[in-house]
Order: structure tokens, then C-alpha cells, then sequence
């Protein structure tokens, strides 16, 4: 259980430590990636909660959302439309729709657990 | 196995959206001051520019100050030698003023004195023993042939207009009248005046039977001609 918060702990110090300058025209592909990361992230949170979930689809998710949401916009960048704001778009009601079944589910788990009591 | 596999993959993940998450943070933060720093740049690089245009119309004007300084300086050699020549021309004036005779002169000379012979023999005629205007005449011309500078008659100055006619007993000079003797003053170089006198004219003179004495002085002084026209005017 401790190691995957100990990945998370690892990933955060490696990208406040790296000095890598991007091209200011590549950070819509970085606030893409980080948008699927949460996506994804808060995807299987609620699959858990659920009980539907499948570690096979959720590392395959996280991949395949990551490469789409930046070949979606790269493809924008070719085309000169913005395309990119439509997986802005897409991740991000999907972000709020998983945290909003993730908090109903926290609350029912809850409220079971008081009447159980 | 099979657990820890599956954890391995969920560190995975979850350190590769701490990395996004740290590095977009990170990003936006170096973003940030880099902005500011391009803002102080700009700032710095409009003042530079400002100091350099300051710089260039400095040295505009300095250069405009140097022409205009060349052209005081040339009007200011002009005026200089406008009053040096200015300053010579005055003193041509003054010295042909002397010459034509305006103004009051004293120097060095010799007086010459010529008066009736004091002796006639008895049945000559008179008038070969007086003084004539053409003996006065003689005498100023040789004088002014020898380099007199002024000459007078009686304290007369003559001048290059002056007359001297004879009016029966009495000799006039320009309009003023004088009896004998005559005196003959003339200023220059008293030795020279007065040998080229005794070289000729003198000796001439005592053969037409009139006394002439000459003088030599130090200080001779001559009053101007407007003074004694004045004097002409009141007589």
C-alpha cells in the first residue's frame, strides 16, 4: 500500500526538481497530460468505490488517455483549430463527474456505516 | 506477486502525475519570474535607449555650441581688427590733421627772421632793401623742401590752400595782414632745416640786401588754423 504514495512522493520531487525549459508552445500538451493524469486517477478511485475495478483497464486508461488528449491536440495545432479545449472540455466534466460520484459514494458508505452503528 | 506487480504499476502512474503536477507548478512558477525578468529587461532596455538618445542630442548640441562658440570667436577677431585698423586710421588722421594743419603742433625747429636792411645808400631805390613776399615765399618753400613738417608766419600757420600776397607797405598771409619782420617758423629737424637754409637761399637773400636771422629752438608750438581763421573772422 505505501508504495504507490511513495511513487507519488518520488514523481513530485523529480518534477520540481527537473530544469527542463519546454517551448511555451508545448504547455497545452503539459496541462492536457496533467488533466488525463487526474482524469484517469479519479476514474479508478470511483471504479474502486464501485467495486468495478480492473487494473488492466485503468493502466491502459491512463496511457491511451495521456497519448489521445496530446495527438488530438497536436492534430488542433496542424489544423489551426484549438482542439485541444474539446479534451480540455471532455477531461474536465468528466473530472467532476467522477468526484461527484466518488463523494456520493463516500457519503452513502458513510451514512451505512452510522446506521450499522 | 501478483499484487506487488499490480502496485508497481500504480506507484507508476502516480509518479508520473506527481511529475506533471510538481513540473507544470514549477513551470508556471519560473514562468512567472521569468516574465518579470523580461519585464525588467524591458524596462532597462527603454531607459538604455533613452540615455543613448540623451547621449546623441547631447552631442548634437555640443557640436551645434562649437559652431556657434567659431562664429563668436570670428566676429569677436573681426571686431578686433576693425578697431586695430579703426585705431591706425585715427592716428593717420591725427597726423595728416598735423600736416594740413587743425590741430595745435609743438616740436623741434628753427625761426627765421627777415627784416628790411636797417642800411640804405643814398640813391638807391628803397625797394630793393625791403623784404618781398617772394623772399617769404623762397624761404617756406625751401623749407618745406627740406622736410619742414609746419611751418608759420608770425605764428600764421601756412597751409597747402594759404596765399601770400603783397599789399603795398604790408605782406598779407591768407587774408592777415603783417608788416616787417617777418618770422618764419618751421618745425622738423633743426639742423637740417637750418643748413639747407644757410646753403643757398640765406646767402641770396643777404645779396638782396634784407637782414635774415636764423634760429634754431627746442620747442616751437604752432597754434591750429581753424583758430586764427576764428581770430581772422573777429578781426
Amino acid at each position: 500500500m505505501w508504495l504507490p504514495v511513495f511513487g507519488l512522493i518520488i514523481g513530485l520531487v523529480l518534477g520540481y526538481l527537473t530544469d527542463i525549459r519546454i517551448p511555451p508552445d508545448y504547455t497545452n500538451y503539459l496541462s492536457i497530460a496533467v488533466l488525463a493524469a487526474l482524469d484517469t486517477l479519479f476514474g479508478g478511485m470511483r471504479a474502486h468505490l464501485q467495486g468495478t475495478f480492473e487494473d488492466k483497464v485503468f493502466i491502459t486508461g491512463f496511457f491511451f488517455n495521456i497519448l489521445l488528449a496530446g495527438g488530438l491536440s497536436f492534430l488542433g495545432v496542424q489544423l489551426g483549430i484549438d482542439l485541444y479545449l474539446a479534451a480540455i472540455f471532455a477531461f474536465g466534466v468528466r473530472l467532476f463527474n467522477n468526484i461527484a460520484v466518488i463523494r456520493r459514494l463516500v457519503m452513502d458508505k458513510w451514512t451505512n456505516a452510522r446506521k450499522n452503528q | 506477486m501478483k499484487a506487488s506487480g499490480k502496485y508497481l504499476f500504480y506507484s507508476f502512474i502516480l509518479l508520473i502525475t506527481g511529475f506533471f503536477l510538481s513540473f507544470s507548478y514549477q513551470l508556471a512558477k519560473t514562468e512567472k519570474t521569468s516574465n518579470r525578468i523580461s519585464e525588467e529587461w524591458k524596462k532597462e532596455d527603454s531607459l538604455r535607449s533613452q540615455i543613448l538618445d540623451v547621449q546623441k542630442t547631447n552631442k548634437q548640441l555640443s557640436n551645434e555650441l562649437k559652431v556657434i562658440q567659431q562664429k563668436v570667436q570670428d566676429k569677436e577677431e573681426n571686431v578686433a581688427n576693425e578697431e586695430k585698423n579703426s585705431a591706425g586710421l585715427v592716428k593717420e588722421l591725427k597726423q595728416l590733421r598735423m600736416i594740413v594743419g587743425e590741430v595745435k603742433v609743438k616740436g623741434e625747429g628753427i625761426e627765421v627772421t627777415l627784416s628790411d636792411s636797417s642800411y640804405i645808400p643814398d640813391g638807391e631805390n628803397p625797394n630793393n632793401y625791403i623784404v618781398h613776399e617772394e623772399h617769404i615765399r623762397e624761404v617756406i618753400n625751401e623749407l618745406l623742401v627740406s622736410g619742414a613738417e609746419a611751418v608759420a608766419v608770425n605764428g600764421q600757420r601756412i597751409n597747402h590752400n594759404s596765399y601770400i600776397s603783397c599789399i603795398g607797405p604790408v605782406v598779407s598771409v591768407d587774408g592777415n595782414q603783417y608788416p616787417a619782420p617777418f618770422v618764419i617758423s618751421a618745425i622738423g629737424n633743426k639742423d637740417t632745416l637750418e643748413k639747407s637754409l644757410n646753403l643757398y637761399i640765406a646767402n641770396v637773400l643777404a645779396s638782396e640786401g634784407i637782414d635774415v636771422s636764423i634760429s634754431k629752438k627746442d620747442e616751437i608750438r604752432m597754434e591750429p588754423l581753424l583758430a586764427e581763421k576764428e581770430n581772422e573772422i573777429e578781426g
